[in-house]
């Protein structure tokens, strides 16, 4: 995985490789992976928002009740 | 970097834009601060929560796509050819400033010893995009659901202003060939098109529940906490001072950069690659929120809420021009858009009955707009570009600053690129019944479940014994 072994070699090439994080060449994977999590947020997310929407609606609270709820700490 | 000068030159421009990154998170605290200062207790937290999370969202959109529009779209497509590759396609060739090198899976976008500048550059757009995001989130507190919240966030952050940035914000910029535009501090880049995209949402969402009387009267449901609303609008003035030093490259040689055979000029320059200062612009900023500020407490007779944000829109209304204006013009415009930005709000919310809860589509959309059309005739006749002049409509050569131009643009940046996309986007979020909250849950307040589950460990913990 470690795209640098010795920093002297690295540094005295002849011409120095830029990019040093680890798995150079994956960067595809990389972003596919990323792109499925910042996905699969929003499904996630949005399942619980809208259970928690729908559990309140249900419920049918006074539009005061909630400062029976204001805890005093 | 191989001699100690370029090292010098280059890590000092990392240095600044990292400096203007940490300065603009400060807008974000600002706004954070000042739409919770302005919801109701019932809703606080989820208000916070609606506008932080779009910083995540808007982040990683922004290294996936946003970046990459941005470098590809200066020429419309189609509408003038870059003056790289003298093409009107998409510029994603190897020429210098391509898209190419910023396609996610690049070696540029990350930790790279060759490139001290890709990241920091990056960064301080991205702190635009969060802001113009976080413009929008103010405007529809407590009756946005976060799921569509989150859509538009990334709508507004890292598609449509990094277009509209591509287009009129880019030294490469078809509407600066075309139309000479010039918008040095983003009056319409950021602001008009932000103020834009949240009127087209307002339109669909509506408004807070007792809003409006039975007969249409405006009712006012003023801040929360005017203290928390202050202190969040002070952070936002000092972070749009670092958004100042951020539009800028902070040294440039135009000699060569123009072409000019044995000039050397050291500058500062803004993002059109024309010189300004640092020193000049820090005058004009200060003298339009001085602006702002005078005639908001003026108009307003004192209302705090509207003196505060005619700060900002001063600051906002003079920002297109403000790398060339006088200060005392500076001061002058930044009054007339508080002016203007003010009495059309009041209009537009009375005749069109649009809950604009922070008034954000004034402060920032009218003023912007505003702005830019004041631009085009204080500052026509002047180069929108160092590197040719040309007509209007040329296309290959770049239009000077001119009236119609900036009236054009400002079209643009409102309607076409912030109203319009806003409308749409929220019609399809309405008609899959994901834009707005139910009744009952706005009624009760968004943070209901957490305020009951406070108040129950509240009580389990006081009859605690051990």
């Amino acid at each position: 995985m470690a795209t640098v072994n010795n920093w002297i070699d690295h540094l005295s090439a002849s011409e120095v490789q830029g990019a040093v994080y680890p798995g150079v060449g994956t960067e595809g994977i990389l972003v596919l992976i990323g792109v499925v999590l910042w996905i699969g947020w929003h499904v996630v997310s949005n399942m619980q928002e809208s259970k928690k929407l729908d559990d309140i609606a249900r419920r049918r609270p006074g539009k005061d009740d909630w400062k029976s709820n204001s805890p005093d700490w | 970097m191989t001699d100690q000068l370029s090292a010098l030159t280059t890590i000092f421009t990392e240095f600044y834009y990292w400096v203007t990154v940490v300065l603009m998170f400060l807008i974000h605290v600002g706004f954070c601060m000042y739409e919770v200062g302005a919801s109701r207790y019932k809703h606080h937290q989820h208000t916070l929560m609606k506008n932080t999370m779009l910083i995540p969202l808007v982040t990683v959109t922004w290294f996936f796509f946003g970046w990459w529009i941005y470098w590809a779209f200066p020429t419309g497509p189609g509408f003038a050819p870059s003056i790289m590759n003298e093409s009107a396609a998409l510029i994603t060739d190897d020429s210098a400033f391509s898209a190419a090198w910023y396609v996610p899976t690049s070696d540029l976008m990350g930790m790279n010893l060759n490139d001290h500048i890709s990241g920091v550059f990056w960064a301080a757009f991205l702190l635009f995009s969060w802001t113009a995001a976080s413009i929008v989130s103010g405007a529809v507190i407590e009756r946005i659901t976060t799921f569509a919240f989150g859509i538009l966030a990334i709508a507004i952050g890292s598609v449509f202003w990094t277009i509209d940035a591509a287009w009129g914000w880019h030294f490469d910029g078809w509407m600066l060939k075309i139309l000479g535009y010039h918008d040095a501090y983003a009056s319409g880049v950021i602001h008009a098109i932000a103020g834009g995209f949240a009127l087209g949402i307002l339109v669909v969402l509506g408004p807070r529940i007792g809003k409006f009387s039975s007969s249409g009267e405006p009712r006012n449901i003023g801040p929360r906490n005017p203290w928390l609303v202050t202190v969040g609008l002070f952070l936002i003035y000092t972070g749009f001072w670092g958004f100042y030093a951020a539009c800028n490259i902070p040294i440039y040689d135009l000699g060569p950069e123009y072409g000019m055979e044995g000039v050397t000029f050291w500058t500062a320059t803004n993002i059109y690659v024309t010189p300004t200062t640092l020193s000049g612009i820090t005058f004009n900023f200060l003298m339009s929120l001085s602006g702002g500020l005078l005639a908001g407490y003026v108009i307003s007779k004192g209302d705090p809420f509207w003196t505060y944000s005619s700060g900002l829109a001063g600051v906002i209304t003079a920002s297109a021009g403000n790398d060339l204006y006088h200060p005392i013009q500076a001061m002058i415009i930044a009054m007339i858009g508080v002016w203007v930005a003010y009495k059309l709000h009041y209009w537009v919310e009375r005749k069109f009955k649009i809950d604009d809860a922070v008034g954000a589509v004034a402060v920032h959309g009218y003023a912007g707009f505003v702005g830019l059309v004041i631009c085009g005739f204080v500052l026509n006749g002047y180069p929108s570009s160092g590197y040719s002049v040309g007509a209007m409509w040329d296309g290959s050569t770049y239009a000077a600053i001119n009236p119609l131009g900036m009236f054009i643009g400002a079209i643009i940046m409102f309607f076409v690129l912030g109203f319009i996309p806003g409308w749409i986007i929220a019609k399809v979020l309405h008609g899959m019944g994901k834009l707005r909250i139910p009744r009952e849950v706005e009624l009760a307040g968004l943070d209901y479940q957490i305020l009951e589950d406070a108040s129950s460990d509240e009580k389990a913990v006081a009859s605690a014994s051990r």
